[in-house]
């Protein structure tokens, strides 16, 4: 790659970076959202209150809470204290003083993941009978309560970046193309010289994807800092040590992807034009 | 001395015919410039074609290295029918002409040593291999001091020798030089002359396109007059491989 970083091609080099880099950046911002998006599912689903209405009396509840001990999907179990439930309603915009709340007879409970299909306040509700509970999940699982919205928001987050990705594919083709036109003597001389179009599209096609290939590592690296601050800065109490922890390695897909992208892009690109060059070359008139 | 009209014939080249154009005209886009030309050259012979300016030299040349395809007539350029040729089989031939074009183009970043060497690379040659037959040709065309010079840093006669240098680095079986003369002193241009007319000794056909009909008599060779697009028959300066009479 002599001279590749010269003059003109340097600010194709930087062309390439940034398209690398935008979509690099989309593609991490894809994965944040998607990320999100399965925390905030994750969230909504492992949550439910349930409310006992017979037995009454603390038995009533200690009953409650034995038989969730070994209920299905259930992974924790807790009387709600009155101080807890005033807190709720402080939340909601209700003003009630712990000490004048009614002791409520509700229990809170975490929840395994389960699949959609999966009747859990059925489960649940089944289970409390069994144990001579008889019981109402308040809050639980719902498709119809925003459920399918994070699958609509991750699937939005990954189409969008795969077409912005392409759209800076195409930014880096067309870059490429200029490539291959500041390469037009070496195609003539090769032409002159008895090279085929494909020796000749081959030979401007491979110093095109190694510099997409820099160019794009460049843009991805960039990408990748940018992400690291982004995060640093986001998230409370991140820090250089403990964001490892927190990537996983899918998250780094669009980081190297980048590259590699950019290689494919402007090699295919460069091929095209210095094709296109080398049949002009071959035939006059 | 005539040389009588070409005839059809399918193994030209092992009869040691490189070219045989038979009846072919040849243009840009509307006009053409060429018309009914036929013109022959052979293993070891020097061809000059000469005629005023415009009048069909260059495009001829083109047609003889295969960048312009003849409209009519019939081609054979080293054994191959080039307007049936596919361009896999065009790019074959083209490896064994050597080409001197009026302003030559070179990788100009490159150095006049890697420019001379490309047609070697082309044919995937090691560097290993053709080193030092390259450096002896650079040194061959008075190059020798501008072997790592960047193209782009030679002067208009230097850069003539480099095309000359990189038209027979390959040892092409035919050598076509389009006014390689032009700009400089008749010394030099004599000079020129001379240097590739000395490639018919290793069996190469010669094939010189100039405005300069005195070249004739640099070498014993076949003197094509062309003027607007008809050539003439050819005239021969002296025996064709009797060299010694122009030294």
């Amino acid at each position: 790659m002599r001279n590749a970083l010269a003059g003109v091609e340097r600010a194709i080099f930087w062309t390439l970076a940034f398209a690398a880099f935008a979509a690099a950046a989309a593609g991490l911002a894809a994965r944040a959202v998607d990320r999100v998006a399965v925390g905030y599912e994750q969230a909504r689903t492992a949550y439910a209150i349930v409310r006992v209405e017979a037995p009454d009396g603390p038995e009533g509840m200690a009953a409650a809470e034995q038989a969730l001990a070994s209920a299905p999907h259930v992974t924790s179990a807790a009387p709600m204290t009155a101080g807890r439930a005033a807190a709720l309603l402080g939340e909601l915009g209700g003003g009630v003083p712990p000490e004048d709340m009614p002791a409520p007879r509700l229990i809170e409970i975490e929840l395994a993941p389960a699949s959609p299909q999966t009747d859990v306040s059925g489960d649940i509700v089944a289970a409390l009978a069994q144990g001579g509970v008889t019981a109402e999940v308040i809050a639980a699982p719902d498709e119809g309560a925003g459920g399918g919205l994070a699958a609509r928001v991750r699937a939005a987050a990954l189409w969008g970046s795969i077409l912005f990705g392409l759209m800076m594919g195409v930014i880096v083709w067309l870059a490429a193309r200029g490539l291959a036109a500041r390469r037009r003597e070496m195609v003539t001389v090769m032409c002159d010289l008895g090279a085929t179009r494909g020796q000749t599209a081959g030979r401007i096609a491979d110093e095109a994807a190694v510099l997409g290939l820099y160019a794009g590592a460049a843009g991805g690296a960039l990408a990748g800092a940018a992400a690291v601050i982004a995060l640093l800065l986001a998230i409370p109490g991140a820090s250089l040590e403990t964001l490892p922890a927190m990537i996983l390695p899918i998250d780094l897909a669009p980081v190297l992807a980048a590259p590699l992208g950019a290689a494919i892009a402007a090699g295919a690109g460069a091929r095209a034009a210095a094709g296109y060059f080398h049949g002009q070359a071959a035939r006059l008139g | 001395m005539a040389r009588p009209n070409p005839s059809p014939d399918l193994d030209l080249f092992e009869r040691g015919v490189l070219v045989r154009l038979s009846g072919v005209d040849a243009g840009y886009g509307g006009s053409t410039v060429l018309m009914d030309i036929n013109f022959e050259a052979r293993a070891g012979e020097v061809a000059l074609i000469t005629g005023p300016a415009a009048a069909g030299k260059t495009t001829l040349t083109h047609v003889l290295r295969l960048a312009l395809p003849p409209r009519s007539g019939r081609a054979v350029i080293l054994g191959g029918d080039i307007r049936r040729a596919r361009p896999r089989t065009i790019a074959d031939i083209k490896r064994r002409v050597g080409y001197v074009a009026e302003n030559p183009v070179f990788i100009e970043q490159w150095s006049t040593f890697d420019n001379v060497a490309m047609p070697l690379r082309l044919l995937r040659h090691k560097p290993r291999d053709y080193a030092d037959d390259v450096q002896e040709l650079v040194e061959f065309v008075g190059l020798g001091g501008a072997a790592d010079l960047a193209a782009e840093k030679l002067s208009g006669a230097e850069r003539r020798r480099a095309a000359i240098a990189r038209a027979l680095a390959a040892k092409p079986d035919l050598i076509l030089a389009d006014d390689p003369t032009a700009g400089m002193s008749p010394a030099d241009g004599r000079r020129i002359v001379r240097l590739l007319a000395e490639m018919r000794r290793v069996g190469a056909g010669v094939v010189i396109a100039s405005q300069d009909d005195s070249l004739a008599e640099c070498a014993p060779m076949w003197v094509w007059r062309i003027d607007r697009g008809r050539l003439s028959a050819p005239e021969q300066t002296a025996e064709a491989n009797d060299a010694e009479a122009f030294e």
